[in-house]
């Protein structure tokens, strides 16, 4: 017998009681009056608080006009006197809008409007009748919003403006509105009790009952919230379980689908309504990252500042994340970390008189193994990141509260909540965290963060009156407001059963960030590698008594450190931010060569003897390598001094070529006319460095989807295009030192010529990337297959190294298809191996035999022009005996990224065999700094000669001594008085 | 016309991470190809006539703006 599906066409209860809470909601205000005198006066900014004004007089604003423009600011002023009528109540400013804006009345700063609210309370701050609204407006919303999908319809360039109003409010409804907002959110989760959710379900359709909508009156509101409390609220049959803490925060991108310049106003907005929210509910605390963020605040808006500073001294908006910015922590070096958080925490001890105690960074994409030393080093007991639990695509990641150890073995606590760091604390959403929660039995209170986030406003009203309402309502966990101090030190502080993760933090998602904006990692590493020698030459400079530029090269790292940002050098965001890192770059680069200046000498930088074949600069040279001239040689000691070159001779007798075969001293190659090696023989060794394709460039079909910057799916590799050989392989020239050859290949829009370099002196192969690449949706990579039988791709993080299985055997070797690396990666045996060195490529991936260097992508969101155009780089392919420690491979990735500067310089202090990481001035600038990296896995100890003082990374003395006893990986700080 | 947009209304347009390029003009007819979060916004129609009134504006040419969406491949379905 056949049946039919039965469509109900009349309303379920659920659905007369949420249609009833819609009307109920129309009750909230009391009073109303439209505020009719208003401008409006729209700009584009130009600069951290400065605007072009696309009109020379405001022009007014009506109910229905349309106001803002593409990338648009609005001025909007309004008048009005405080009716008779709502004289002696509270009155609210009330305007609705998608956009966001900053609100002040009689020149006080009253709070923020935007998405998530619609009013601003005016009497508790201004008492005069006569009202002068100044309100700065911003149209430049995160471009989803999980709470609010009704904005993205509105969201736009263009707005329709919806009228200004005062209002007074009918709290007793607007109490009731809580209350049911919170009974839904449970009666529609399927994460509690069904029993009591029908319990619900029934008693609020009772309580709403006793309202007459016909014929409205807040006696019957009030009424129906008795009937709940005493229906729903005391009812206790059900029990919940689980204890949660609520820690409210607003995640805050200084960039994304905004400018750095826009983030000024977007963290005023965020600060105020937190500031409010806090005069309001005296038991209310916040949080809030980034030292940078304080710092825009107390430059453009002095007034707040103070005010803030005092809500940081009673505790209750606290600072957290001891970094400047909340950086990326995949690709800035470790001397690039250490500066984040020696800048962040000097500022917050400079004008708030604390050292913060964790690293708080809940959106970046994967963490460093090196980070753990760091930040312990930095005053860091607590490390706090979201990523982990909410978007590995393979494997859950086990642990939520635990024990992160470092590289060189230094534990810190960490926290990876189980769910999402935006939340607007429902109690499905904190039910969700406790489910997720895996360390119930041993890790205390689960965090969870509450408050709206990515372009920061934080908390709500409507978060903190439901959260006052969590302790009746028997089904929830246990619940307690804290500060994210309270929470690190009560849970983890004196806890010895948590569980330890020996290893990086490595995030399932967002591989592609390793390589999106090709542009912006090259420099991001040519200028880490420029600032040690700025510094050092100044530090040399000064060690002779002459000025330190103090002052320019902190602002100068400042803005370094601020294009470190998560979305901004991993290459997540829009086109002008883009071209904002880039005049940064550029400005830092030119400011750098300024301040190390000019000389005859060819300074070697490092603290080692240069070993591995070295262009020299000079506009005599007779090869032109990434734009500069100049020759190649094989130097033989200097470190921290000049070295002399002299320019090869023109003797080519150690070349023999004949078509693409070629004989060098090292090497018996046969190259094929794509420039791949067919055959790499080392003669030296007598061994084979080939098996299958190396050097060998594949273009793949890149489509991972909506996070298209971000991600690069394993199904890359399924679509590969045909690359034409435009100009098979050739020799150009050679002198007694360096043969180059080239060829040109090229697909239907891009073209990509490879020069190869081959030595007389050097194992080194370079190759040298010049491409025009004007593609979509495509992933380029270098193709290496070696002749070595390994199970590990070992990889540098910049303060040591990581191994990686290149087999994949489970899921965790599968997932880390493509990892990231500093400046070198190797595959070996124990008696030889090959090491591609980069300078500035951050993504390879690595499957049995094989490395693949990630070069190029094209992707298109969030920013439709990515990666197209121009790009020059080289890498170097060093094949070697031993291992990689014994072949000084580290050394040869810092020689590759440290060129000589003219300099006739020399500092007489190498701490050899550690590395000279950073030289610099203390921050108070009665010393100078030393930081010593050990970076093979080695302990020794090394003889000073004299007494230094040790250092934290915040360059708090906390000993003297004339003997450096270091262990594995180890960074250390010592510094001599001046 | 083609400079125009593509130097002065782009890189506005970028500012909220959509993308403007010229196309193609046909007497008073110009079609620009709209990316980025242009290309799924609902209410283009606005952003086209603020650019057309920049346009007069600024160059004291009357045109009427063609956009023509193109999709991400991830949302186009």
């Amino acid at each position: 017998m056949a049946h039919i599906k039965v469509v109900r066409r009349s309303l379920r209860p659920e659905e007369w009681t949420d249609m009833r809470f819609c009307w109920l909601k129309r009750y909230i205000y009391d009073l109303s009056e439209e505020i009719t005198s208003v401008t409006v006066r729209e700009a584009h900014q130009v600069a951290e608080n400065r605007y072009e004004y696309y009109d020379e007089t405001p022009r007014e604003l009506k109910k229905g006009d349309l106001y803002f423009s593409p990338d648009g600011s609005a001025f909007i002023k309004a008048d009005i006197e405080i009716p008779e009528s709502m004289q002696g109540k509270e009155v609210y400013f009330c305007l609705k809008t998608s956009a966001e804006m900053i609100v002040r009345c009689n020149g006080f700063y009253l709070g923020g409007i935007d998405p998530n609210r619609e009013r601003i309370a005016v009497t508790p701050y201004i008492h005069d009748s006569k009202l002068h609204f100044e309100i700065e407006a911003y149209n430049r919303s995160k471009p989803d919003d999980e709470r609010n999908p009704e904005v993205l319809a509105t969201r736009g360039c263009r707005q329709i403006f919806e009228g200004a109003y005062l209002k007074t409010l009918n709290n007793t409804v607007q109490s009731l509105v809580y209350d049911i907002e919170l009974l839904l959110d449970i009666a529609k989760s399927d994460l509690f009790n069904e029993g009591f959710r029908e319990l619900v379900n029934k008693e609020l359709n009772n309580a709403l009952n006793l309202i007459d909508f016909d014929a409205f009156r807040t006696e019957d509101a009030a009424a129906a919230a008795e009937y709940i409390n005493k229906k729903i609220f005391q009812n206790k049959t059900y029990r919940g379980n689980g204890n949660v803490a609520l820690i409210a925060h607003s995640h805050l991108d200084i960039a994304y689908y905004w400018r750095r310049i826009h983030s000024v106003q977007k963290n005023l907005r965020t600060v105020l309504i937190q500031l409010r929210l806090m005069d309001k509910y005296p038991d209310f605390r916040y949080t809030h990252t980034q030292a940078f963020t304080y710092e825009t605040l107390e430059k453009y808006y002095p007034e707040v500042f103070e005010e803030l500073k005092e809500k940081i001294a009673s505790g209750r908006f606290e600072p957290v994340g001891a970094m400047y910015i909340e950086s990326d922590c995949n690709i800035p070096s470790a001397e690039s970390l250490i500066r984040q958080c020696l800048y962040g925490q000097s500022y917050f001890r400079d004008k708030f008189g604390l050292t913060v105690n964790s690293c708080w960074l809940p959106d970046v994409f994967g963490n460093s193994w090196i980070l753990p030393q760091i930040l312990k080093k930095s005053g860091v007991d607590y490390f706090v990141s979201n990523k982990m639990s909410t978007w590995n695509d393979t494997n859950r990641f086990p642990h939520n509260n635990f024990i992160w150890r470092g590289i060189d073995g230094t534990e810190v606590f960490a926290c990876v909540p189980p769910t999402h760091f935006i939340t607007w604390n429902m109690p499905s959403q904190i039910q969700e965290n406790w489910e997720a929660y895996q360390e119930k039995n041993n890790g205390g209170q689960t965090l969870n963060m509450f408050g709206y986030g990515d372009g920061g406003s934080g908390a709500t009203e409507e978060m903190i009156e439901l959260m006052h309402r969590f302790d009746k309502v028997s089904v929830m966990p246990k619940t307690e407001h804290m500060s994210a101090k309270d929470y690190l030190e009560k849970n983890f502080k004196n806890n010895g059963s948590l569980e330890c993760w020996d290893g990086e933090l490595y995030l399932e998602m967002h591989r592609g960030t390793f390589t999106t904006k090709s542009e912006l990692k090259r420099f991001n590493r040519m200028l880490e590698n420029k600032f040690r020698n700025a510094e050092l030459v100044s530090s040399i400079r000064r060690l002779d008594g002459e000025d330190y530029p103090a002052e320019e090269i902190r602002a100068l790292y400042k803005k370094f450190l601020v294009n470190q940002f998560h979305d901004i050098l991993p290459g997540s965001h829009i086109t002008p931010v883009y071209r904002d890192a880039v005049a940064d770059y550029t400005e830092i680069n030119e400011a750098l060569d300024r301040i190390i200046g000019s000389g005859k000498g060819n300074f070697n930088t490092l603290s080692f003897d240069r070993q591995n074949i070295t262009f020299v600069e000079d506009e005599n040279g007779n090869d032109i390598r990434e734009g500069k001239k100049g020759f190649w040689r094989m130097p033989c000691e200097g470190a921290l001094t000049c070295i002399d070159f002299e320019k090869a001779s023109d003797d080519t007798s150690w070349i023999h070529i004949d078509g693409l075969n070629i004989e060098t001293p090292y090497y018996s190659i046969k190259f094929a006319s794509d420039g791949s090696f067919e055959s790499l023989f080392d003669k030296k060794l007598n061994r084979e460095w080939t098996q299958g394709d190396f050097n060998k460039l594949r273009i793949f079909d890149d489509r991972p989807g909506n996070y298209d910057a971000w991600d690069i799916l394993p199904n890359y590799t399924d679509r590969q295009f045909e690359i034409k050989i435009s100009e098979p392989l050739h020799f150009v020239c050679a002198d007694g030192e360096c043969a180059r050859f080239e060829t040109v290949l090229s697909t239907e829009k891009s073209k990509w010529k490879l020069i190869i370099r081959i030595f007389r002196s050097s194992r080194a192969i370079e190759v040298e990337n010049i491409v025009d690449w004007n593609e979509k949706h495509r992933l380029a990579k270098m193709y290496f297959s070696c002749n070595v039988l390994t199970r590990e791709l070992v990889s540098d993080t910049s303060a040591g190294f990581i191994k990686r299985d290149t087999h994949r055997n489970t899921t965790w070797q599968k997932a880390k298809f493509e990892v990231c690396q500093h400046k070198w990666s190797d595959m070996g045996e124990t008696d030889g191996g090959i090491a591609i060195i980069n300078e500035g490529k951050y993504g390879i991936g690595a499957y049995r035999n094989e490395m693949s260097l990630s070069l190029l992508r094209a992707t298109i969101r969030p920013d439709p022009t990515s990666d197209i155009g121009r790009h020059n780089f080289s890498y170097m392919i060093y094949p070697h005996a031993d291992d990689f420690i014994k072949a000084g491979i580290n050394r040869l990735a810092l020689e590759y990224n440290a060129p000589l500067i003219k300099s006739d310089l020399t500092l007489e202090r190498s701490f050899s065999p550690l590395l000279l990481q950073s030289v610099k001035l203390s921050e108070d600038g009665k010393y100078i700094v030393y930081r010593l990296s050990e970076q093979n896995g080695a302990r020794g100890k090394l003889p000073l000669g004299k007494a230094y003082s040790v250092m934290n990374m915040l360059e708090d003395v906390i000993a003297e001594t004339d003997l450096i006893e270091y262990g594995p990986f180890e960074i250390i700080t010592i510094a001599e008085k001046l | 016309m083609e400079n125009y947009i593509n130097n002065v209304l782009k890189p506005k347009i970028q500012g909220d991470g959509g993308e403007i390029t010229f196309l193609s003009r046909d007497g008073d007819k110009v079609t620009v190809l709209m990316q980025g979060e242009c290309s799924k916004c609902h209410i283009l129609d606005r952003c086209l006539e603020w650019a057309e009134q920049q346009i007069e504006k600024d160059t004291g040419e009357k045109v009427r703006l063609e956009g023509i969406r193109k999709k991400p491949y991830f949302q186009d379905v």
